[in-house]
């Protein structure tokens, strides 16, 4: 809209003043910084994955070929895909009371969700870490009522990468699927009720298509996100299930495997902007707002 | 009427130290259009939220058939709402939203569809149940709003303001269809509207409401010729109200002095009034005569304006105490054929066509 006014503008105004900068001149210094500091470096890398040791595409087959590295791509997927689904389990409630409770506690809830997001994301780990481990507050208190009678094994397996990893994305969830929510009409809503249907019913036939638009964005950006996780799988997972990232971290530190490292980094590029394309295609940016 | 079919008995709601509904008491009949007039914020939309289920009352009682409906949450109320806003569900298409309140009762596909059809062929929108709501204009919406309302046979259908967002054209088109539908379906209605005009065209009765009370229920007629308070006299159709005393009072009839110049007896009297009190007179532009001679009946006056509004023409004139009084006469007749502003006049009324409300 302000592009195309611009513009306008200016086609009318050309014979008069001189050639006004247009939007994309306006992007051009952000898109050299990137260029420099993003493009550049990424393209260093995918290019050493094609020449070492050898030129030609043999990381990529022993990549495809090796059973271990294809069950750190399907680990990878399964543990993005289960903290995306917990993410959104948790984040729809959380965020249907944000919409629906007086302002001023939302502002509280949205405060605690923000420090956290701002609180260092090693620090936040270390935390789960202490609070899940053998002799963590977790199992002492879950021993002490009963519960169980020896201590749950919740980190450095499943359970601990996807604790760590929900607690850190639900944020990503909530916020897009508040705006969402906020913005469906409650009259909707008691229409609904007056049309007869129960609470279940305008949950899954009138609240959940409406805010359709909100979780998509959200669990795709979390979902994304996951995928090329590196410190919270590193911390509270286990060597059986090793993600994408820790693999690169892996080829690149230990064994200084420049063209495997930059191989399984391609494959994650490629995913992760196939996934965008597919977030642009189906929920464009003006489609978001839902409604 | 019939037998109470709706009965509202003594409904109040507070929110805080705020009383927005105080004690309501209305019968309805079976079949009836009944309007809430009033204006913004007399508590007609909390009445009707109340009965939709949304809100409960402070206190009170709701009978529907001589059963109580408070006891119901809204989904089992079987009651059908139109309202102010746009309510359809945007991600479904416009039959999709008539067959919702149908596949939540789980009713059969057939007669889904079927009934789908002759809620469209209803509010006359066949052909248009592919599609979205967001493709409709906003008359549209509420006709489709109103289809999916009626889709299960409510006995009793909400409307709040319905038409409040549209354009006056559009609107008084809309009122043609709703009578229509009324008329068709026999289903009772009660309609919420801060339109006079729209009130009187549309109901059976009006309750007319203020600060969160009902003043007066009655036909568009009864109120008009018959307005127990001076907000209802104020409210429906066009008034003055002249300062006056009363210099006697008795059987609902009072005797009154208007500007020091003229008494009138046998004045409709509402409200308490001793002799010697002061009251308003209450008087219609359409019902006063304007003579251009001098008589002893009639109350001197000076032409302050003259508005041409089409088969009307609106003249305002100043008593001798300066109150602004309003005639409206056919175009062309023959007592404002060259009258002019500053003109004296003469204005003479039918005592039972005014009305005296005590202080
Ligand atoms: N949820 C509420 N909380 C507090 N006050 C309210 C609430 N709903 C309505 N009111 C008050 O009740 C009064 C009547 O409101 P309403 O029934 O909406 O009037 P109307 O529909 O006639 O315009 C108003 O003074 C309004 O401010
Ligand atoms: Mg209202």
């Amino acid at each position: 809209m302000v592009a195309q006014t611009e513009t306008e503008s200016a086609k009318h105004y050309a014979p008069v003043r001189a050639r006004r900068p247009t939007d994309f001149d306006l992007t051009l210094p952000a898109l050299g910084l990137l260029a420099l500091f993003f493009v550049l470096p990424v393209a260093m890398l995918l290019t050493r994955s094609v020449t070492e040791p050898v030129p030609g595409l043999g990381n990529y087959a022993e990549l495809m070929g090796s059973s271990t590295y294809l069950r750190v791509f399907a680990n990878t997927f399964m543990v993005s895909g289960l903290v995306t689904f917990v993410s959104l389990l948790i984040g729809f409630p959380v965020a249907w009371a944000l919409a629906i409770m007086p302002s001023r506690l939302a502002s509280v809830v949205f405060a605690i969700l923000l420090l956290s997001m701002w609180t260092n994301l090693l620090a936040r780990t270390y935390a789960w870490m202490v609070l899940l481990q053998r002799t963590g507050v977790i199992n002492k208190m879950l021993i002490g009522v009963g519960l169980v009678d020896k201590p749950l094994p919740l980190v450095n397996n499943l359970t601990g990468v996807t604790i760590g990893m929900t607690y850190i994305m639900l944020p990503f969830i909530i916020l897009p699927l508040y705006g969402v929510i906020r913005k469906i009409d409650p009259a909707i809503l008691q229409a609904a009720a007056l049309c007869g249907a129960n609470r279940w019913q305008s949950l899954v036939l009138v609240l959940l298509p409406l805010a359709m638009p909100g979780m998509a964005a959200g669990a795709l950006m979390v979902f994304v996100m996951s995928l090329g996780y590196f410190v919270t799988p590193a911390l509270l997972g286990g060597t059986a299930n090793m993600m994408l990232a820790e693999l690169i971290a892996q080829f690149v530190q230990s064994l200084v495997n420049w063209g495997m490292g930059g191989a399984a980094a391609l494959v994650l590029l490629v995913v992760t902007l196939a996934l965008y394309a597919v977030q642009l295609r189906f929920f464009g940016t003006d489609r978001l707002g839902g409604s | 009427m019939s037998k109470p079919f709706l009965q509202i008995r003594g409904i109040r709601k507070e929110y805080g130290p705020v009383t927005a509904v105080h004690d309501v008491n209305l019968d309805v009949a079976q079949g009836e259009f009944l309007t809430f007039l009033g204006p913004s914020g007399s508590g007609k939309s909390t009445t009707l939220y109340i009965l939709a289920g949304f809100e409960n009352p402070t206190r009170g009682e709701i009978l529907l058939n001589g059963e109580t409906l408070l006891a119901t949450p809204s989904h089992k109320r079987n009651i059908g709402m139109v309202f102010q806003r746009y309510t359809l569900f945007p991600h479904l298409s416009v039959g999709e939203n008539i067959a919702f309140p149908l596949k939540v009762r789980r009713r059969p596909k057939a007669e889904i569809d079927a009934r789908v059809r002759a809620m469209l062929k209803l509010v006359r929108l066949e052909g248009f149940e592919d599609r979205k709501p967001a493709q409709m204009s906003g008359g549209q919406q509420q006709r489709v709003a109103l289809a999916r309302a009626l889709a299960y046979d409510p006995p009793v259908l909400l409307m709040d303001e319905p038409l409040s967002a549209l354009d006056k054209k559009l609107r008084e088109e809309i009122q043609h269809e709703i009578r229509r539908i009324h008329q068709q379906t026999e289903v009772t209605i009660l309609y919420v509207t801060h339109d006079q005009e729209e009130a009187l065209r549309l109901s059976d009765r009006i309750a007319v409401f203020s600060k969160g009370a009902i003043d007066q229920i009655g036909t568009g007629p009864e109120l008009y010729a018959n307005p127990a308070t001076r907000f209802v006299a104020e409210f429906i159709g066009d008034s003055d109200f002249l300062p006056c005393n009363v210099v006697s009072a008795a059987n609902g009839r009072a005797e009154i002095a208007i500007c020091d110049s003229m008494t009138v007896s046998h004045v409709p009297l509402h409200g308490a009034a001793s002799s010697g009190a002061k009251a308003a007179l209450m008087l219609r532009p359409e019902r006063l005569l304007l003579s251009r001679t001098q008589s002893e009946a009639g109350l001197p006056v000076t032409v302050s304006d003259i508005t041409f509004l089409g088969n009307n023409v609106h003249v305002t004139t100043k008593t001798s105490k300066g109150n602004d009084l309003s005639v409206r006469l056919p175009f062309g007749h023959e007592a404002i054929s060259g009258l002019n502003r500053g003109d004296a006049v003469w204005l003479r009324f039918d005592a039972a066509a005014a009305h005296v409300f005590g202080q």
